[in-house]
């Protein structure tokens, strides 16, 4: 599958001739990958490329590209969630490579675990790939029997592990090199071979490695996996019998999703905080697209709206690709939601209660994330830090605590309006230096000062560690009447250069 | 009486803009003043959408800053968009939500055009929302507005002591349909957080002033 996978965006190459896939090696390049026609002539993993070329007469070669691999691994792994919800990919770490889906419980809804393997082995025909597939009760057994298997022997039933693991070679084990080499040395070829064998010394001379692999593949041992996608709460999907193409039509199959699964909801008294809609392409290609929600919601109708805003913002047109065959809507984070009463009066103009939620949510999905927002106080009387801007949260708001906190936050003195993100400096004219500016000159335009209210000394806050120094701030008003709110950084005195001068915020 | 009925009429888009560059932050202090005005007499959030460029010079809202001239930030809700075109779509899709937004006002950098001004205008009918664009200035454009004001910077009120009070605006009303354009020095009371005339200009007959109180 590997060579298949980097093979497939190539121009001239010939999958039915020799084809490796090398990397830089000890040595010189060496062979990571090879088709079938390569591995009939010869030539094996690990080989030099050099030595393949003189063995192999017009030996096609290409560098690999281990992140494109593993890039259409993850794809692979998107589009296999069509069959279950949890698919791991297998890594360095499990000694072994290919994906791995837990389908307990999912073999039915395909007719069956048979029917299932011929399903996926027909699609992945159909995308140019030779799979190798094996169903068993764990997932050691099921690689084993994928890589070393009988062909007609693929579906492993519970109990007969022992059966189908005894006649394969001890690579199926998912051992490194220098264990497998150490096996052949002390004569052990088979694992069944090794199953009836005494554990202690196995245990002493492998560092448990062998053992634990024998004891995972046997079920005896946990083997934890990490899924590609985390596993959905709840889930829906739905098969088509033509390939959609057209916005309205994924809509319309998202409604038909959401509604199951604003039943499955119901149930649960939970609502939806983020929703993960798949759509599977013809082509193997699956998009993904994530939706958080501000308020847990099960209503179809609200969500279908944001996906109908979240396609919007789509770079490319969907109906440019070959169409989508399948779609499924995840939820991945649900939070309680109990029935609500919508209210006894049955006039039209009541605010819902969720509205406010629901409105952030729209905006957000065609915004962006972080568009809307709120202003909260904050204690400080440092000017910048004394209010937090946050995302807005759709909680109700509390008029009488909230104007409590914003009475007792209320600083006495005057407070911008609008404050600059980032104090600009000013060129000042005062009558004495520690006094009031008289002039200033601010972006280019000279401002003559009709009255000026302050100063205000605001310190930096000396718990925080910063490079601050105490400002005077003073409130300033032109002979147009326009306010702005300036302050001179440090105390005078304090600096041998002549005071610098900041415009922080302007005022009506 | 120089507005139609009874004040700015809810469910149509008024138009607002700086008399200079300058008065941007006078302008958008009015607006929040209004806007301060409105929460305290109707329910539901205040929408504030603003796009990257119109405040791009003058900074950021500030929370402070807005609590003094009494506006309600726990129910103030700021939009931030890209260009103007966002900015007008997420002006409908607050008029058209359930969440009721008490009044929803755009901060954008141009002035809004016909179209959008009359979709805006069918969208607020339905609700009876107030809706407020807030532009820079530069000449009037053709829209559907049914009021269009031009705000500028006024030396504000300070007591005997000199210290500052109220805030003041000179506010123009250049077009007014079914009623007659005026122009009003108008302060904003820091301590009932209403808007009044000033009072060199409380001479005017005490319906004028008593419908534009209503008004604003």
């Amino acid at each position: 599958m590997r060579a298949q996978a980097c093979s497939a965006p190539s121009d001239s190459l010939n999958p039915k001739k020799p084809l490796v896939l090398v990397a830089p090696g000890k040595g010189g390049a060496r062979i990571v990958a090879l088709n079938r026609a390569a591995c009939h002539s010869g030539l094996g993993v690990g080989d030099l490329l050099s030595n393949a070329r003189s063995k192999v007469l017009a030996l096609q070669a290409r560098d690999a590209d281990p992140a494109s691999d593993a890039a259409a691994l993850h794809r692979l792994a998107l589009w296999a969630l069509r069959y279950t919800p949890v698919v791991a990919a297998w890594d360095e770490a499990s000694g072994a490579n290919g994906l791995f889906l837990d389908i307990t419980g999912c073999a039915h809804l395909f007719g069956g675990e048979e029917r299932l393997l011929a399903d996926l082995r027909a699609r992945l025909h159909g995308f140019g790939l030779a799979p190798r597939l094996a169903i068993a009760n764990t997932a050691g057994t099921a690689w084993a029997v994928a890589h070393y298997g009988h062909t007609d022997r693929m579906i492993v039933r519970s109990g007969d592990e022992a059966k189908a693991l005894g006649d394969l070679p001890m690579a199926a084990l998912r051992l490194s090199g220098n264990a497998q080499s150490l096996m052949r040395r002390l004569g052990f070829r088979r694992i069944g071979e090794i199953m009836n064998q005494p554990r202690a010394p196995f245990a002493a001379r492998f560092d448990g490695h062998v053992l634990l692999r024998l004891d995972q593949a046997m079920g005896r041992a946990p083997e934890p996996l990490l899924p590609v996608v985390p596993p959905a709460v709840h889930r829906a999907q739905a098969m088509f019998v033509e390939p959609i193409m057209s916005t309205e039509n994924v809509l319309v199959a998202a409604r038909r999703l959401l509604v199951t699964l604003s039943q499955d909801l119901a149930v649960d008294d939970a609502g939806a905080r983020v929703v993960r809609l798949l759509l599977f392409g013809v082509d193997g290609d699956v998009l993904p697209l994530d939706l958080g929600l501000a308020a847990p919601s099960r209503d179809p109708d609200h969500i279908v709206r944001l996906i109908a805003l979240r396609l919007e913002r789509l770079e490319h047109d969907l109906e440019t690709g070959f169409g989508f065959e399948a779609a499924a809507i995840h939820v991945l984070v649900a939070e309680t939601l109990t029935e609500r009463q919508t209210g006894l009066s049955m006039s039209e103009d009541d605010a819902s209660p969720d509205g406010l939620a629901r409105l952030v949510d729209r905006l957000q999905q065609r915004l962006g994330h972080g568009a809307v927002r709120q202003l909260h106080p904050y204690q400080s009387h440092s000017p910048g830090r004394a209010e937090q801007v946050r995302s807005a949260t759709p909680t109700p708001p509390r008029p009488e605590a909230l104007s409590d906190q914003a009475a007792s936050n209320a600083p006495a003195a005057l407070r911008p309006l609008l404050l600059l993100p980032k104090p600009e400096e000013v060129q000042v004219v005062a009558l004495i230096p520690d006094g009031p500016p008289r002039q200033f000159r601010w972006r280019g335009i000279t401002h003559h000062v009709a009255d000026a209210e302050g100063p205000e000394r605001i310190t930096p806050e000396w718990w925080r560690r910063t490079d601050d120094e105490e400002r005077d701030y003073y409130v300033v008003e032109d002979v147009a009447g326009r306010l702005f709110w300036l302050y001179r950084h440090g105390l005078y005195g304090n600096r041998a250069a002549s005071p610098q001068w900041f415009v922080h915020g302007v005022f009506p | 009486m120089h507005l139609p009925g009874t004040g700015l009429a809810g469910g149509v888009l008024h138009d607002m803009s700086a008399a200079n560059y300058g008065d941007q932050p006078a302008a958008f202090g009015f607006l929040c003043a209004w806007i301060a005005s409105a929460l305290k007499t109707r329910t539901g959030p205040a929408v504030l959408i603003t796009t990257r460029r119109a405040l791009a010079d003058l900074g950021q809202p500030y929370g402070p800053g807005l609590r003094q001239l009494g506006l309600d930030t726990s129910r103030l809700l700021i939009v931030e968009t890209r260009n103007d075109k966002d900015a007008f779509w997420a002006a409908e899709e607050a008029l058209r939500s359930e969440a009721r937004p008490s009044v929803i006002a755009g901060v954008t950098s141009r002035e809004i055009g016909l179209t959008a001004s009359r979709r805006l205008n069918l969208a607020a009918a339905e609700f009876n929302t107030p809706l407020v664009s807030l532009h820079g200035p530069g000449p009037p454009e053709l829209n559907a507005a049914a009021t269009r004001w031009r705000i500028a910077a006024a030396a504000p009120v300070r007591d005997r002591f000199g210290a500052l009070t109220d805030w003041r605006w000179h506010v123009t009303l250049e077009r007014c349909r079914n009623g007659r354009p005026g122009a009003w020095l108008i302060e904003w009371c820091h301590v009932t957080h209403r808007f009044r005339l000033a009072e060199s200009m409380a001479d005017r007959s005490p319906v004028a002033g008593a419908g534009l109180l209503r008004a604003v």
